[in-house]
């Protein structure tokens, strides 16, 4: 019998791929995504951790120092600003996994979770850097051409890629 | 309250704050002071930049295609205004080269050495950009390696595009002139004004709703209008003069009415960068 490749792999795989796939999609599509003056960032490592929350064992796969992980190198490759989004990918997958947890289970909840999920990621990202002055603009302007544009975005990727990712967890439950 | 402080995930989110607020106010300090980041961080951003190719140049590869099939549509029209164009490009390059030679020539009499104009360029693809809507950040893949310095200006098609701000041994970060950051981007750029009169300045600001670059604190009594030219002045750091900015767009008064303040459309395309070139002062 073959034997099967543990969803850990596919986990920490994916994972990666979602990592580099955030950045070569902000490059070749700059031109729709960053039209002045909103900004649509996609956060499909995020999208991927939060999935995994949803659908996989968060213990059996280390959930958190992935999150970590993947945020300190975040932090490190993309931005060059230490200690941002090493805490916040964890706390950000914390906080759905708690709440995903007391509904029922289905993609209407997904959905709520995972808005309310990148609503405190973009939110908390923005304080950090209105904190270290590389940001001036105003919560304002923050709310209309930052936040709602990227909520879209990231709903619209979450609806494409949750009955797949939910598939193949499905798959390896069994 | 004995209570609220005897949680244990309370003295964890406060060791977390604590370290997180460490680290950037660290990060920061070391972009502003230092050349390069640290010895770990850049061997990491190595690591991470060579396995980034992988992902990241069929992606672009992909890209690069659309963009040529759009370019192949619009093809016809183009040749017909690019036509009319080029009679007047060869005249304007045949003047430009014995300009250059005569300078040259003059220089060598006079016995002054390099000016401000002389510059050498690397060129240098892009790999990826950073997904965040407040550092307009892109990485390419030349580094400490190359020759690439930090604060070096980068150039994209027609003009400036930014400066490096962090090098590493095979990738650098490039932070682009859309960057509203407190402090980036103050580049000492001047204007080409009506009477061949120039007007020096620097960039303050960005204003990232209409696009336009700000110049600030200009006390000069010269005259602007919309069209005028702007370079790099080459005074004070690592940028060379001559590297073209953008055109005049408007000219207003600052907030107390004592200053001027000119807006500039740069003249490349800020979100479509796939080749850029460093310019590295002689």
């Amino acid at each position: 019998m073959k034997r099967k490749i543990p969803i850990a792999v596919y986990f920490v795989i994916g994972q990666f791929i979602a990592f580099f796939f955030d950045g070569s999609i902000s490059q070749t599509m700059s031109g729709i995504l960053f039209k002045y003056p909103n900004a649509m960032v996609p956060y499909l490592t995020v999208l991927w951790l939060i999935l995994a929350a949803f659908f996989g064992n968060g213990k059996k796969l280390h959930l958190y120092t992935w999150a970590a992980v993947i945020g300190f190198i975040f932090d490190m490759y993309y931005t060059g600003l230490l200690g941002v989004y090493v805490f916040i990918f964890p706390l950000v997958v914390y906080l759905c996994q708690l709440v995903y947890q007391s509904l029922p289970p289905n993609f209407m909840s997904g959905f709520l979770v995972y808005f309310l999920g990148i609503t405190v990621l973009v939110s908390l990202g923005y304080m950090a850097n209105v904190f270290i002055g590389e940001t001036d603009s105003s919560v304002a302007q923050f709310l209309v051409n930052t936040l709602a544009p990227t909520l879209a975005l990231n709903l619209v990727l979450l609806t494409i890629v949750y009955f797949p990712v939910e598939a193949l967890y499905r798959t390896h439950r069994q | 309250m004995q209570k609220f402080f005897s949680s244990r995930k309370l003295v964890i989110v406060v060791i977390c704050l604590i370290v997180s607020f460490g680290l950037m106010s660290l990060s920061v300090a070391i972009r502003d002071k230092r050349n390069t980041p640290p010895l770990v961080q850049q061997f990491g951003n190595d690591i991470v930049g060579f396995a980034d190719r992988i992902v990241a140049t069929p992606m672009n590869g992909i890209h690069h295609g659309f963009v040529s099939t759009k370019n192949l549509l619009n093809t016809y029209q183009e040749n017909q205004r690019l036509k009319s164009k080029v009679d007047q490009l060869t005249q304007t390059q045949v003047k430009d080269q014995v300009l250059s030679r005569e300078n040259k020539q003059l220089k060598r009499q006079l016995n002054v050495g390099n000016t401000l104009t002389g510059y050498e360029k690397i060129n240098a693809a892009v790999i990826t950009r950073t997904p965040s809507s407040w550092a307009s950040q892109v990485i390419i893949n030349k580094g400490q390696a190359s020759g690439i310095k930090k604060d070096m200006p980068v150039i994209a098609g027609p003009g400036l595009i930014g400066t490096v701000a962090e090098v590493n041994k095979t990738n650098s970060k490039v932070v682009l002139i859309s960057n509203t950051a407190e402090n980036s981007n103050r580049f000492a750029i001047q204007v080409l004004g009506d009477n061949s009169k120039v007007v020096n300045g620097i960039i303050t600001s960005y204003d990232s709703a209409a696009n336009r670059i700000i110049m600030g604190n200009i006390t000069s009594n010269a005259k602007l209008s919309v069209g005028n030219r702007v370079t790099t002045s080459g005074l004070g750091g690592v940028i060379p003069k001559g590297i073209y900015v953008g055109t005049v767009s408007k000219v207003t008064q600052d907030d107390y009415g004592l200053a001027k303040k000119v807006y500039i459309k740069p003249a490349a395309n800020l979100n479509d960068i796939e080749v850029v070139s460093v310019a590295i002062r002689d």
